[in-house]
């Protein structure tokens, strides 16, 4: 196995190595580490480092490698560590040490693979076990359960077994249960003689996560130890997770206060900060987190990122109107700031129709949620998928559409991602309903309940927009994979089978529909204002609903069956496959009559579907084969109104609809491609054009400034519509001002010279 | 696009470089799998219509294809071409697959393939000055070298031998002939440099779009591209040639120079004043073609 540094060794001052007074659940270490450790644990940190700097010179390879380990040189722990493991190839514990000092430096692949091979020269090696059980819990995957659970078995009195039991708890919010492993860890801790600062730090969690904010056992961990900064930033965590970012912050500057040499709380600090729109105050504490740690990929990614903030614009709404050439009201200038960073290459095209939507979005949900932002609402849109998945995670290669810190929105531009395979329009809609969620709880709304309300919301804000029902959800629905409500949360946290996020994602939403169908949207409100009061879900449901959850669960049964229909009864889904696989068939055969047979029937079992080979694109070519105009418009329509995405075929619709003399429709289907795909130039003229016909030279006019921020090959058309839209507004400057454009451009271009001579004579 | 505006004036004054290419030479290559031989047919069909309608005379336009496309054939016609005045223009298009060994360039036809020094040897021996040669294919960069000289120009849809994918090129060239966004300055007809253009930048949005990683660069080399006027949209070479309308023409003519000038001094000027004498220039120019138009039309 090839092992390397990507960069030089750069001191990792004062990382604390696991000391001796931790036992030997994290790997074996020699017994001339012991008093270095326990002055490290006890905070004096000036014997520490002399007690290890006193190591280098050991026979001992290990010692050795953990003594600078503890100064902070990881090049050489590395390197000492390969020597140790030369030397007795045989010994699991000198790869689990060193399995540590990779999971340090952030490189856990390495880790893991070190783990494995420790369990490969001993597979009951525990301290293996448990190495691979923290790395998966990191990761919140399911697999660290497991482990633990094997732990505990294999030994009832291992202090870090129990320890992780208690996060994997925290981390569902399971506070009863952790508190029990967590005191069981204690207890044994205390026997074992063995150091109890991590558990102090979790027990604080729990506190915290019950709103006791000045917990006892942060008192006790400084009096153990005044530098234990993790007394903080652990508990901060369980705040991230529950998305408590303002409250994380004041924990990581408390960290870092403790302990200025706490550079993944200084990293932590810096990316939440930066969540809140604080950037300079980010930055600075990121700087000071890659000074110490330059080997962390989340800190270098996020401070690269900073730096391409250059290439962006930000933009406030209340400026659109004046730089639209419009007046605003008294309204407009009191309605909440939003204000969106785009980037420059595209900003010009996307500002006004994000502007407007984000406004549209705040207007909506304050007078629906009564509640209004209490600061400015930040919506970023990054047209470099990665570029938001770091500002989201600090890492790339994160697969969401669009993230939610509160007042800040993050998501992919529709440049980002293929046409047809993103409506930017309605992941927007879906993050503005998470900032009042989050907003108006003060963070403390559940995670299903915040995304179940913004899928709703989508449904809600266009009759077509929103993700469509997904045969995943209808075979989950099939299978009993569906969560009761009370439990919905694990689904988002902890799935347990492919697809369960994206499933209890429908759940959710579909959970507050019935509500709101069922109870009335004043309940929903309710529920809301429950969680903002730390209710859990079967508490709210019981206040704001009157029912018991399991009697909710049991009309969210009948719900689905109604909602769903055929497609839901048993073996549905295996109909509408078989029924469609032959739609498919006749439409590659272009048997137009048997897909216009067939199709009706596909489309009835299954009416959501939208997606690839969907019935009604299938019928509307087959009925245009047969000279069917009017029908394959109707199926296009039908397409549309079913949340249908491809531009080409809504393009190829509004054609029709022109065709047809419905000019009105034309407009409307053309202006749902622009939340899908607005980076196509012919859209925005063919749309300016018609408005422009239908007397609504206004919106004409965006459509035209649109198609100019393009960058078209024929500037000297673009700029010639922009002058008959400020024409027909009776904007002479501004008609004159593009009308030269043009013909600077193009001087023999006729209309142009024609409008130019008619300004002339008036 | 100064080097656009002088051309054109250039043109114009000299009048005969306005004439479209008064020979086309159409080559479908072989498909290889039906998918492509159905796209390059219908490539190079779009093509061949486009330029019978720019040429005005279906005899000026071949399309080679199956049979006709094999070496012996090419020969017979380029043969044939060494029969053409020196003051006719001649474009040579061809659609298909391309390769490079990193030694010489082939275009695939059925039978022996042709090589691109093959291609500019018989090329060479017509004495027509203006010639443009436009290579789709795969790998067309890769013949570049041979076929470049004085009087031709040659487009290709990649920048070497290296970029050996299937190319969209095509497709794009052949909407240039009838886009009117292709016509930048609005003189009613599409030059090779305007159909260049016009066709890179579909290119690089067809990738762009697709968020794949671009296959293809398209190049051009050759002087000549901003005067050889590859498709005519408009009514306009009615009145260039008519006796009559030689003072209103001429007018026309100086006005577009005096507009170059003008614009030429426009980072000396400030704004106001620049726009000012920019719309006065305008407007005479405006009245001067609303007479031509009136004249050749019967209507302002």
């Amino acid at each position: 196995m090839k092992r390397w540094w990507a960069v030089t060794a750069l001191a990792l001052a004062a990382l604390p190595a696991t000391a001796s007074v931790w036992g030997e659940e994290q790997g074996k270490r020699p017994a001339a580490l012991e008093p270095c450790d326990a002055s490290w644990d006890r905070g004096d940190r000036a014997a520490a480092r002399q007690c290890y700097t006193d190591l280098l010179r050991s026979d001992d390879l290990a010692a050795r490698a953990e003594a600078w380990w503890a100064l902070g040189d990881v090049k050489s722990a590395n390197e000492v560590f390969r020597d140790a493991i030369k030397a007795q190839p045989e010994n699991p514990d000198l790869r689990v040490r060193w399995g540590y000092l990779y999971l340090q430096t952030h490189q856990e692949g390495e880790a893991l693979a070190l783990f494995g091979e420790a369990l490969e020269i001993d597979e009951k090696c525990l301290p293996a076990k448990l190495g691979l059980a923290r790395v998966f819990a990191e990761r919140f995957e399911d697999k660290a359960q497991k482990l633990v659970d094997e732990a505990l078995e294999a030994n009832p009195e291992s202090v870090e077994a129990h320890l992780l039991q208690g996060r994997l708890r925290l981390e569902v919010s399971n506070l009863a249960e952790a508190d029990k492993s967590l005191d069981k860890a204690l207890e044994l801790a205390a026997a074992q003689q063995r150091s109890p600062l991590e558990l102090y730090a979790l027990k604080a969690s729990v506190d915290l996560l019950r709103e006791t904010t000045d917990s006892e056992w942060t008192k006790k961990a400084l009096e153990y130890n005044p530098r234990y900064g993790e007394i903080y930033s652990i508990p901060a965590r369980y705040y991230i997770i529950t998305r408590r970012y303002r409250e994380a912050i004041e924990l990581y500057e408390k960290a870092v206060q403790v302990d200025p040499e706490n550079w993944s709380a200084h990293a932590d600090l810096g990316v939440n900060l930066l969540r809140e729109a604080r950037e300079q105050e980010g930055r600075k504490h990121l700087e000071i987190a890659f000074q110490g740690d330059p080997f962390s990929a989340k800190t270098v990614n996020t401070l690269r990122l900073l730096d391409s903030f250059e290439h962006f614009k930000t933009f406030s709404n209340k400026d659109l109107l004046r730089d639209e050439g419009l007046q605003p009201t008294a309204e407009d200038l009191a309605k909440p700031e939003v204000i969106v960073r785009l980037h420059e290459k595209e900003a010009d095209l996307l500002r006004p129709y994000v502007i407007e939507l984000a406004d549209e979005a705040v207007a909506s949900f304050s007078k629906k949620y009564g509640f209004t932002p209490q600061r400015p609402v930040w919506v970023e849109l990054y047209p470099d998928h990665d570029d938001f998945a770091v500002r989201t995670m600090g890492m790339p290669g994160v697969g969401l559409l669009g993230v939610t810190f509160g007042y800040l929105v993050a998501m992919d531009s529709p440049s980002g991602r293929k046409p047809g395979s993103f409506h930017w329009g309605t992941t927007l809609w879906h993050e503005m309903a998470h900032v009042f969620t989050l907003e108006a709880t003060d963070h403390l709304v559940p995670r299903w309940f915040s995304e179940g309300v913004s899928m709703y919301e989508e449904w809600e804000a266009r009759p077509n927009w929103g993700e469509q029902i997904s045969p995943d959800f209808i075979n989950a629905l099939q299978e009993g994979k569906l969560l009761p409500v009370a439990d919905l949360d694990e689904g988002f946290i902890r799935p347990s089978y492919p697809n369960q996020i994206a499933v209890s994602y429908f759940q959710a939403g579909l959970i507050c529909r019935l509500i709101d169908r069922e109870w009335g949207t004043e309940k929903l409100v309710a529920m809301l204002t429950e969680f903002g009061k730390d209710r859990s879900t079967a508490d709210a449901i019981r206040t704001a609903l009157g029912v018991e959850p399991e009697e909710f669960d049991e009309r969210f049964n009948v719900y689905l069956k109604m909602r769903l229909g055929a497609v839901a009864e048993k073996e549905g889904l295996e109909k509408w496959r078989k029924e469609w696989k032959a739609l498919l068939e006749a439409a590659r055969e272009k048997d137009w009559s048997a897909v216009i047979e067939k199709g009706e029937s596909v489309k009835e079992l299954y009416p959501d579907y939208v997606e690839a080979g969907n019935a009604y694109v299938a019928l509307a070519q087959a009925y245009e084969e047969e000279g069917a105009r009017d029908k394959a418009i109707a199926e296009l329509e039908q397409y549309r109104d079913h949340g249908g995405r491809q531009p080409e075929t809504l393009e190829k619709l509004a054609g029709w609809l022109q065709e047809a003399d419905r000019r009105d429709d034309s407009i409307k289907t053309l202006t749902e491609v622009i939340y899908i795909w607005p980076g196509d130039e012919g859209l925005h003229v063919s749309l300016g054009e018609q408005l422009l016909a239908a007397g609504r030279s206004q919106e004409a006019l965006r459509e035209f400034r649109a198609a100019l921020a393009m960058g078209p090959i024929d500037k000297a058309a673009a700029h010639y519509r922009l002058a008959e839209a400020y024409y027909k507004l009776s904007d002479r400057p501004q008609t004159r001002r593009h009308l030269l454009y043009a013909l600077e451009a193009a001087p023999g271009y006729r209309p142009a010279q024609k409008l130019l001579l008619e300004i002339s004579k008036n | 696009m100064r080097a656009l505006f002088l051309g054109m004036a250039v043109g114009l004054a000299g009048l005969s470089p306005l004439g479209a290419a008064s020979q086309f030479v159409i080559i479908e290559g072989l498909g290889g799998a039906p998918e492509y031989s159905e796209r390059f047919a219908d490539e190079a069909g779009r093509v061949a219509a486009a330029a019978r309608r720019s040429s005005g005379d279906d005899a000026n336009v071949r399309l080679l294809r199956g049979p006709e496309a094999r070496l012996d054939n090419l020969v017979k016609v380029f043969s044939g071409l060494q029969a053409l005045s020196p003051d006719d223009s001649l474009a040579v298009i061809l659609i298909g697959h391309g390769t490079d060994d990193g030694e010489q360039y082939k275009f695939n036809i059925p039978g022996p393939d042709i090589t691109a020094e093959r291609l500019a040897n018989l090329l060479d021996k017509i004495p027509v000055k203006r010639q443009l040669v436009v290579n789709t294919t795969s790998a067309s960069g890769g013949a570049v070298d041979a076929l470049k000289g004085p009087s031709r120009i040659v487009v290709s849809a990649t920048k070497n031998g290296r970029e050996r994918n299937a190319t969209v090129f095509s497709r794009y060239w052949a909407d240039a002939f009838e886009a009117p966004e292709a016509d930048q300055d609005k003189n009613e007809t599409i030059t090779v440099a305007e159909a260049f253009q016009f066709a890179q930048a579909k290119v690089a949005a067809y990738f762009d779009e697709a968020k794949r990683l671009a296959t293809e660069h398209p190049s051009i080399e050759g002087e000549l591209a901003e005067s050889f006027v590859l498709a005519r949209l408009g009514a306009s070479a009615e009145a260039l040639n008519d006796p009559a309308l030689r003072p209103l023409t001429a007018k026309r003519e100086k006005l577009e120079i005096a507009i170059d000038e003008l614009k030429l001094q426009k980072d000396a000027m400030s704004e106001e004043d620049y726009f000012n004498k920019l719309q006065a220039l305008l407007i005479d120019l405006a009245e001067v073609q609303a007479e031509i138009t009136a004249k050749t039309e019967g209507q302002p």
